[in-house]
């Protein structure tokens, strides 16, 4: 029966002929577009100079993009620990044995997952407005009126101004994803380690972390490449301001193309970014794997490697003997 | 085997209809998310000019006076613009523009004319996207900075010829033609009208009780009513440079001129000036005092627009406001029926104690052209169609239009009968066209790539985290880049 309604390969790769034409042309099209006009100077038209890798040297020297980078690495950093990490906690809570209503807990840390990044932007501008934001107001209220502020002209807070909506629109999408990686968790395992006496936070550490340890290299992929990428809410909120404080690397690659119509040196930081993502996200996973791994494991497996070093060299040895 | 079929059919079908999604030739298909829809059926009637309850909006000498001529061109012709429906609610340019180019369409039925319009700052990406794809469209509004490096790539037309010989050429004010020449030749018929892009908008009724009679005409007065309106809770001047081009375009553009003068700026714009020059050095220095070391100015300068600061100036919490001709007509509209609208006035901004070249100047002109592209202009008829629709939109129709109903200028002068006005309007054209010296808008020319290192590094710089002179070796090697290329 299954047999019969199994098709034949060929119609599967014509059904599959429209996403994968989609993907290549709205990916690797673009992708490889961007490449070529790398090595022109381009100010936009039909105009275009080669000037080989004039772009890529100015790429290498340009502090305002080198910068904007290590912001991309603070926005990284900044919000794996506070969408994931965040996140990981709600799982637990709304997991808890104690919490109450937990269908609602889910669907109202979701929700911000839902608005658009422009309009998040937008609500967070309205809460650190220095004359009718909620954050200011709030300083009053409690007595500190001096502690209040122009939140988003501060060149050394801005940064993590602008992290904070991030972190707190996508705890909902991270909590959803883990929340569906431990629910698979067997039960079993988790009050049998209650039983031998395991608290929470230990059975959080040694059970439920290795056992979505997966999900989670997923989810810190994601979290890397969308903040490699960052551009919207920042956008709305500082346009990379004041100055180039709050600037990310694909606001730049945005101004250089279009403010300062320099699409070939525009086009050059795109290529900048994506190979500088690529490295980000390849190192968070190494990384990720090397911390996830207990220690014992990677004792056995240096053990096994120093083994079959030695069994490599015995067999050469024996080989040149004879 | 009919499965198959099905099949196979199904998926090409699926192809075919998600190539098509992409054809951008079908001007149906272009940019569903813009306001896009012929022009009579958009652009408001006459009656409909949304001008203040004193202006003769529905007179019968106050419409547009009708295109005509006959044209051998037939078919479709695409313009992109900016003039929203919104946008013209208020605002004199915008609704004469929207007004003559349905006037124009219904003079020459058998041309389509195919709109988009966008709001203005997504034209300006929009139309850069565009430019930099060869796809422009038949006619468009160029902005004064990219004549030059679009000129050198041969995406505009020279209108040299067309302008000179043009039926309106002797009552066309030429001095409005510089922002698009390059090499001596003129791209773009100057669109929509001359407004100021830095004017002080002050509270009479406030600064009287601060001890001022009018504005005053230095900055060291303006401090000491500083420490006044800072005694009351309320901002002195309300200024938003969150956007980063306002600092350019409505404040050093003109306090620029008073350490300058004249000449710095001709230079700059030949290509043989220099931004490290110690007076524009001053400007910067004088303008990171006045934003950084007094109380002038409301805190959140740098963290709000202009949209938000002129809201701080309606609601009483400035008692005064800098901005361009855009924010002089929301702030009309916006108090009309209030007070406070009679005693709002004008002024220039005041002088820097240590500029010599102070004149009261106000930089005025019109930073968009009617520019029509390369490409259109293949087809003779069509050109000649794209010619006279430039020529009437920027014509005597448009500025006896603003004129008769908004009392503001064009390309064409026009004779304004000041007395059906109420006072804020003809208080504001007098600033405008009448008492004042004008000098050029810095952005209007140029290019962006400069300006762009200049606003970026302002804005750090009236933080008071960069210095003036550091600002202005940037945006020179941003300049020398410009030049270079």
């Amino acid at each position: 029966m299954l047999k019969s309604i199994k098709p034949k390969g060929w119609v599967v790769a014509a059904y599959l002929a429209v996403p994968v034409a989609l993907y290549v042309f709205t990916v690797f099209a673009p992708l490889l577009a961007a490449l070529f006009y790398s090595f022109f100077e381009w100010k936009g038209g039909p105009v275009k100079t080669f000037n080989g890798l004039a772009n890529y040297a100015q790429l290498f020297s340009d502090e305002v993009f080198w910068s904007s980078f290590w912001h991309n690495i603070f926005l990284v950093v900044v919000c794996i620990i506070g969408q994931i990490g965040l996140a990981f906690i709600v799982v637990l809570l709304i997991n808890s044995k104690v919490t109450k209503l937990q269908g609602i807990h889910r669907t109202f840390g979701f929700f911000p997952s839902t608005i658009s990044a422009v309009c998040i932007g937008f609500i967070w501008q309205m809460i650190y407005d220095s004359k009718r934001g909620l954050l200011n107001w709030f300083l009053e209220q409690i007595g500190r009126p001096d502690k209040q502020k122009v939140w988003l002209n501060e060149p050394s807070l801005v940064m993590l101004l602008v992290s904070i909506p991030l972190i707190w629109q996508f705890i909902g999408y991270y909590m959803v994803i883990l929340l569906s990686a431990v629910s698979s968790i067997s039960t079993e395992v988790l009050e049998s380690a209650e039983i031998d006496g395991a608290t929470g936070i230990q059975r959080a550490r040694y059970i439920v972390l290795p056992l979505i340890k997966n999900t989670l290299l997923v989810c810190i992929t994601l979290c890397v490449a969308g903040n490699m990428k960052a551009f919207d809410n920042i956008y709305v909120m500082t346009a990379g301001g004041p100055g180039y404080s709050s600037m990310v690397m694909a606001m730049y690659g945005y101004k250089v193309s279009f403010e300062q119509s320099n699409l070939g040196y525009g086009s050059c930081i795109s290529v900048g970014i994506f190979v500088l993502a690529l490295a980000v996200i390849g190192g968070s996973q190494v990384l990720m794997n090397y911390c996830m791994t207990d220690r014992y494991d990677r004792e056995e497996a240096k053990r096994l490697k120093q083994i079959e070093k030695e069994r490599q060299r015995a067999i050469k040895a024996r080989k040149a003997k004879a | 085997m009919k499965k198959k079929v099905v099949s196979v059919l199904l998926a090409t079908t699926m192809v075919v209809t998600l190539a098509g999604c992409g054809n951008s030739g079908a001007p149906a298909a272009e940019a569903p998310a813009t306001e896009e829809a012929p022009a009579t059926e958009e652009a408001p009637a006459a009656e409909e000019a949304p001008a203040t309850e004193e202006a003769p909006a529905a007179d019968a000498e106050a419409e547009a006076p009708a295109a005509d001529g006959e044209l051998a061109y037939s078919g479709e012709i695409s313009i992109m613009h900016f003039s929203t429906s919104e946008e013209s609610e208020g605002n004199g340019g915008s609704d004469g523009f929207r007004t003559c180019l349905a006037n124009w369409q219904n003079d020459h039925s058998n041309i389509t004319l195919s709109e988009e319009v966008l709001a203005n700052d997504d034209y300006k990406t929009q139309i850069a996207t565009r430019a930099a794809a060869d796809d422009l469209p038949d006619v468009f509004l160029l902005q004064g900075m990219n004549t030059i490096s679009w000129s050198d790539q041969g995406l505009v037309y020279d209108l040299t010829d067309s302008i000179k010989n043009s039926p309106y050429a002797s009552e066309y004010n030429m001095d409005y033609l510089v922002p698009f020449t390059a090499g001596g030749k003129y791209y773009a018929y100057p669109a929509l009208t001359g407004g100021t892009c830095t004017v002080v908008i002050y509270d009479e009724a406030m600064w009287k009780e601060a001890g001022f009679d009018s504005f005053p005409t230095t900055w060291a007065d303006v401090e000491k009513a500083a420490e006044y309106f800072s005694g009351q809770g309320i901002d002195t001047i309300a200024f938003g440079n969150s956007g980063q081009w306002q600092l350019n375009s409505c404040f050093v553009s003109c306090l620029g001129y008073q350490y300058t003068g004249t000449q710095w700026f001709s230079d700059i714009i030949a290509g043989t000036g220099n931004f490290e020059d110690p007076n524009f050095v001053a400007a910067l220095t004088e303008t990171q005092r006045l934003f950084h070391d007094t109380n002038i100015f409301n805190k959140d300068f740098n963290a709000v627009s202009n949209e938000d600061a002129r809201e701080y100036y309606i609601s009483g919490e400035a008692a005064a406001f800098i901005g361009g001709n855009w924010d002089a007509s929301y702030i009309q509209a916006t108090l009309e029926g209030d007070p406070k609208k009679d005693t709002t006035k004008f002024a220039v901004l005041p002088q820097a104690a240590d500029a010599t070249k102070y004149e009261k100047f106000q930089n005025i002109g019109l930073g968009y052209g009617m520019a029509i592209s390369a490409k259109a202009a293949q087809d003779p008829d069509k050109l000649a169609a794209c010619i006279d629709l430039c020529q009437y939109l920027t014509g005597p129709a448009f500025s006896e239009y603003v004129g008769a109903n908004y009392a503001l200028a064009g390309f064409c002068g026009s004779d304004v009968d000041l007395s059906a006005f109420d006072q804020y309007t003809q208080d504001f054209y007098n600033f405008s066209y009448v008492d004042n010296k004008g000098c050029e808008i810095y952005d209007s020319y140029v290019d962006g790539s400069v300006w762009s290192v200049l606003n970026t590094e302002m804005q750090e710089m009236v933080n008071g985290d960069k210095d003036p002179a550091t600002v202005a070796a940037d945006t020179q090697a941003a300049y020398k880049t410009y030049l270079g290329q």
